[in-house]
Formats: structure tokens, sequence, C-alpha cells
């Protein structure tokens, strides 16, 4: 490990030293979640799955699908997930 | 690795490393002073050499570094654990009378110089000050993940006022603190919102995210101490929805020491310290106040001065005494003024010759600080410039005159003060009998009056203030401490 | 992922056992510290209803780790 990839918190230290996790949900019911599909043909099976019961607890569902599985979210999905959803939920890479 | 001093054994010490031919060249001498009465030898480099001397092994240069060798061979003379005398390369005379042997070295030249110590090889410097001091460093350690960009590392963790900092690794937070004497674990002040006590190590890490040079630091760490008074009230000035942030100017001979730019667009960008200084304050508030835009600090619009405002005053021109000295600082000193201000404003006047229609002109414009119906709540800085001071200068007005005309001038009638007053809702609720009462717009001693600014341009500049006094906020001078 | 969570949406990830190491690993190697939820590996052998068992089962994990306590 190069020295240069160890620095000194210039912060109080009362946080986390790391990205931090967003906050959590408080509830699902009245939410917008975006299911993201990053998983191989048959995926959408375990993803209608968690669509209703996502649904069935009162949160809207919004479906996402990645352009190719192998590369990462490009920009322009991940702004329109972080635009329209209040959480979201990537599944199934397998 | 400690940062104590690991000690040496008394009697003769030397330090040597086999890539280096004059070492090369005394092995034997070390050999007849073994002989006769002894000598450690630690190496640097091969724990082998010199053969038959039973070397000790210094490749951690641990011993060379706190025992500061520069250069080999070199060889001391320890009595009591301490160090005696020292002499350095190779010169017959000078090794008989240190170790008071004769016949040294007979094969040899006289004399010939020795060779760098690894303990200062440039190329190892900054790793070894990182093991050997970085064990006075405090802060916590962040790694940066293997596949993070260095810099976007620091965005992500929100140590950023919006523009790259700089990765602050233990070797330049370890550079950074050289720029004083005040141990890095001394608590310069308590730093509000969050009420966290601030170390200087704290600050000198903030003055490396800024682009400070060590010698900053002191300059950094005063304005620290003096936002953080009650008088200044940071928390005040943080949580206001006003747009005012802390502006530091500097007085004393530390501005021609640090290049700091009191001339030619001062107020603006360009000059690294003006720059880095008041950037590494927001960045002390921010990082370890906790003070951040959208949480305590409410401000409608801000100002681009809190990415960081700091400037010198052009105290060699200037017609008065520095403004440091007015607020009752001894002359000569180095210190900061803190003042809780806004984004300037010009003042154009190009025709006065004289002081009065000058002081008529800069009232014209201060009386519209805020709102013209406002007065006395708030403070008011007016940075003077050259052009204008000379006239003040030629016609012998002191600053104290130049503050009482303005005041004089800025001064209105109660009726036009009023609320609805000029169909302006706004203005203050006086009652009837003020109508005629003559209120000044600022307080004694404001506006703060401060040369500076580029030698051609017959404009001065407002920097509007905050409430002043104790629910508001007062200027204060800190002297800079080495 | 990572840069969902970055803007500030709670995010969950689901994977088979497989990629524990891997996708995991690679948010790790940028800092993040993401929720993730795991279902057994292999999956795409599995008959259609033994799909929306498993589904169902995560669901109270997806759950879990989208809402606070």
């Amino acid at each position: 490990m190069s020295e240069s990839r160890i620095l000194l918190d210039p912060t109080s230290e009362r946080q986390p030293g790391n990205r931090p996790r967003a906050p959590r949900l408080a509830t699902v019911s009245g939410k917008t979640i975006g299911l993201l599909d990053i998983s191989k043909p048959r995926g959408d099976i375990f993803l209608d799955t968690l669509e209703a019961g996502l649904t069935e607890r009162g949160a809207t569902v919004v479906r996402y699908r990645k352009p190719t599985f192998a590369k990462p979210a490009p920009v322009d999905l991940r702004h329109e997930i972080a635009t329209q959803c209040d959480a979201v939920v990537e599944a199934l890479a397998d | 690795m400690s940062r104590e001093r690991p000690p040496l054994p008394d009697g003769l010490v030397a330090f040597v490393k086999r890539d280096c031919p004059t070492c090369e060249l005394v092995a034997p001498v070390l050999a007849q002073v073994a002989a006769q009465q002894g000598v450690t030898v630690y190496t640097q480099d091969d724990p082998a050499f010199p053969a038959g001397l039973s070397p000790e092994d210094d490749t951690s240069l641990e011993r060379s570094w706190h025992w500061e060798i520069e250069s080999v061979p070199t060889l001391l003379r320890v009595r009591q654990g301490a160090e005696t005398a020292r002499l350095e390369g190779w010169q017959r005379q000078e090794w008989e009378a240190f170790t008071g042997a004769s016949g040294l070295g007979p094969d040899l030249p006289d004399w010939r110089p020795g060779c760098g110590s690894l303990s200062v090889d440039p190329s190892l410097e900054a790793a070894l000050r990182v093991r050997f001091s970085g064990s006075k460093l405090h802060a916590r350690r962040v790694e940066v993940a293997s596949l993070e960009d260095e810099m976007e590392a620091l965005f992500a963790r929100g140590w950023t006022d919006g523009l790259p900092v700089v990765p602050p690794t233990e070797s330049r937070v370890l550079s950074m603190l050289e720029g004083t004497t005040r141990d890095p674990q001394e608590v310069v002040a308590v730093v509000a919102p969050d009420l966290v006590p601030c170390t200087v190590e704290k600050v000198a890490i903030n003055a490396v995210l800024a682009g400070c040079k060590p010698e900053y630091l002191p300059v950094v760490l005063a304005a620290v101490e003096a936002v953080c008074t009650d008088a200044f009230n940071i928390h005040g000035v943080l949580a206001t929805t006003m747009g005012v942030g802390p502006i530091i100017v500097v007085n004393g001979p530390i501005r021609r020491a640090l290049g700091m730019n009191s001339g030619i667009n001062v107020l603006g960008q360009g000059n690294r310290a003006n720059a880095s200084i008041g950037r590494a304050l927001q960045l002390v508030i921010r990082n370890v106040g906790g003070g951040r835009p959208g949480e305590v600090d409410r401000a409608t619009y801000g100002n681009p001065g809190k990415l960081g405002f700091c400037f010198a005053e052009d105290e060699e021109a200037s017609p008065w005494e520095p403004l440091s000295v007015s607020l009752g600082a001894a002359p000569g000193t180095n210190t900061v003024t803190v003042f809780a201000g806004e984004g300037p404003r010009n003042i154009l006047d190009q025709l006065a010759r004289e002081p009065e229609p000058l002081c008529r002109s800069m009232a014209a414009c201060l009386g519209s600080v805020h709102h013209p119906k406002i007065v006395m709540g708030m403070d008011c800085m007016l940075v003077v410039g050259p052009e204008h001071a000379r006239i003040f200068r030629e016609a012998g007005w002191s600053r104290q005159q130049v503050i009482e005309r303005i005041r004089e001038l800025t001064a209105r009638r109660g009726a036009e003060l009023m609320r609805g007053a000029d169909e302006m809702a706004e203005g203050l609720p006086l009652p009837e009998e003020a109508r005629d009462a003559m209120l000044p717009k600022f307080r004694e001693g404001i506006p703060l009056l401060v040369h500076a600014g580029g030698g051609a341009g017959l404009f001065s500049a407002i920097i509007g203030g905050w409430l002043t006094g104790a629910e508001g906020s007062l200027p204060v001078v800190q002297e800079i401490a080495a | 992922m990572v840069e969902i969570e970055d803007r500030g949406l709670p995010t969950v990830y689901v994977a088979t056992t497989e990629f524990i190491d891997g996708g995991v690993a690679q948010a790790k190697a940028l800092g993040a510290n993401p929720a993730a939820i795991f279902v057994h590996h292999p999956i795409q052998d599995r008959t259609d209803e033994e799909m929306r068992e498993i589904a169902r089962d995560a669901l109270s994990q997806v759950l879990t780790n989208l809402v606070s306590d």
C-alpha cells in the first residue's frame, strides 16, 4: 500500500471516515422504489416477485434495466433513477 | 518505530555505508581504532560491512535519522548518552586529534570528503519522516480504497468546499507542522457549531487541504483562535441568513515574509497566501466545527468570500497607523484582525481632490449598506484605495477624522428612517418624539478603515458587516505566534 | 450502485453467494459499505415456483435493509 493512500482525517471525527451509507427510509409505503435489473435471463421472475411484494406494502415500483450486464450503469440511467426514486434495489447478480 | 531517539553507547561511534568510497577507505582506520580503544560502528546499507568490526545494523536508518547523521563516515564521541563531538569525512589530523591516536591510515591520502548519509537521501526522506515522526500525529487515518481516485476520494468524504483539495498525507501534514513551534496536540480553540476542541494538528491538516505552505500555518492558527472567541461569535456568523463570513486582515512584517498581496486585485484571486489562508480557516469551520451550508449555515445568498477571504493591509503607503494598531495592538507586531463581512462593492469617485467631497461620496454610498433606513445595528469595513488615501494624506486627515466625518454625513433624521417613510415598509420602529433626532448609520469607530488596493484607480471598496455587539459579532485582533 | 448511494438514495444490492467476493469487494474498493443480501447460488437451474419462493424470502431482508429501525 503506497504511503500516499493514507490520509489524515481533517474532521472532528464524529462521523465514520469513509463513504457513509445514505439514510434509510422510514417506511416503503408511499415511496417510489426503483428496481434495477442487473440479472441474466429469468431474473425477471425474481424481480416480479419483489415488485409484487413491495407494491403490496404500498410502494410504487419503477423497473429499470442496465443496457449491458458487464459495465456499470451509465450516468443518464443513474440520474434518471436518482431523480425518480426514493430508494433502489439492484438485483440479481448471479 | 519509536519517536523516541534510540540511545548510542558511550565512547566512539561511527556511521558508515558500504556504498561510499570514503567509508571503504577508512575501514582499516576503524579497525585500528577498534583495536586501540574500541568503536561501535553502525552500517546504513550492508550489515556485513565493514568486515571484522561486528557492525550494528542501522538499515532501518532509525539511529541515523534520530542522531541527524548527514554524511558518512561520521565519527561521534558519546559521553553519558549525549553527543559531545563529531567529525565527518576523512582527514588524518582531525581523526588523530579526535581519537587521541597516532599513525592512523598510513597508506591513505591525507583527506577525503564523505558521501551523503542515506537518512538524508531525498528519495527516502518523506517516508523516513513519516516512519519516525508519524506517531506524533494523532488524527484518525483514513485509507483511500484501491479503486478510488485520490482526488475524488476527498470529494466523496465531504472534506471539500466544492473545489478540489490537496490530499492530506502524513508526510504533507508533518511538513506543514514544521511551520509552527507549537505542539501538534495543543488545543487551539473550541470550534462551533459542534463545539469541537481543535488541535494544532487538525488546523495543519486543513491547511494542507487548502494549499497552504508551512509558513502560513501560524496565520491560520491565529485566525482560528480569533474567530472562536465569544466576541467574534463564529456560531452566529455561520447560522445567520445574512451572507457574511469571516474576513482576515493581516498586519505586520509577516505580510512581506509570506509574499501576501495588498495591491492590485487585493480582494480577488491569484495570490497563494491570501487565497489559501482564507480557505484554510473556512475548511476548519466546515470540517472540524461542522459548519456546512444547508445545515447550520442557512445563508440565503452567502458570498464568494466564503470560499476564503484574506488579504494584507498596505501599511507602507497608508496615511494612517495599521488597522491592528488602531484596534489596540502594539506597533510592529504580526496580527490577524477578523471581521464578519459580506462581498465587497465599489465606491467610484474620480473627481474629488479634497477630503470633504470625497467623504461625501463615500457617505452617500455607505448609507445604503444593507438598507438606507437601517442604522446603528451593523458594522462595516471601508477599504480605502491608495489614490483616495492620498487625498486624506495630503490634507493631513487622521483615521479618526475620516471616520467621524463619515459618521456625521451618514446620520439621518428619525423621520426619514421610520417604517413606512418614503413608502418603504422597512425602517426603524421609532416613536413620534424621535422624528427630529439625528441617528448615525454606524457606531463609533465604524467604518473600520483598511488601506489596500492597486495604485491606479480612484476607487474604494465597501464591505458590509453583520450585527454588532454582544448579540452579533465584533472585530477581533489576534497576535500571530510562531 | 455506489454512485446512486452517494446521491442520497438508500440502496440494497441482491446477489447470489457467488458474488460475495466480487460486487461487494468492488464497492469496498471504492470506500463504500453497501447494504447487500445474498441468496444461495446457483439460481439459474431453479423452477419458476422455486424462484418466487426465494424472492419472497429475499423480500423480507430487502425491507430490513431499506427501512431504518
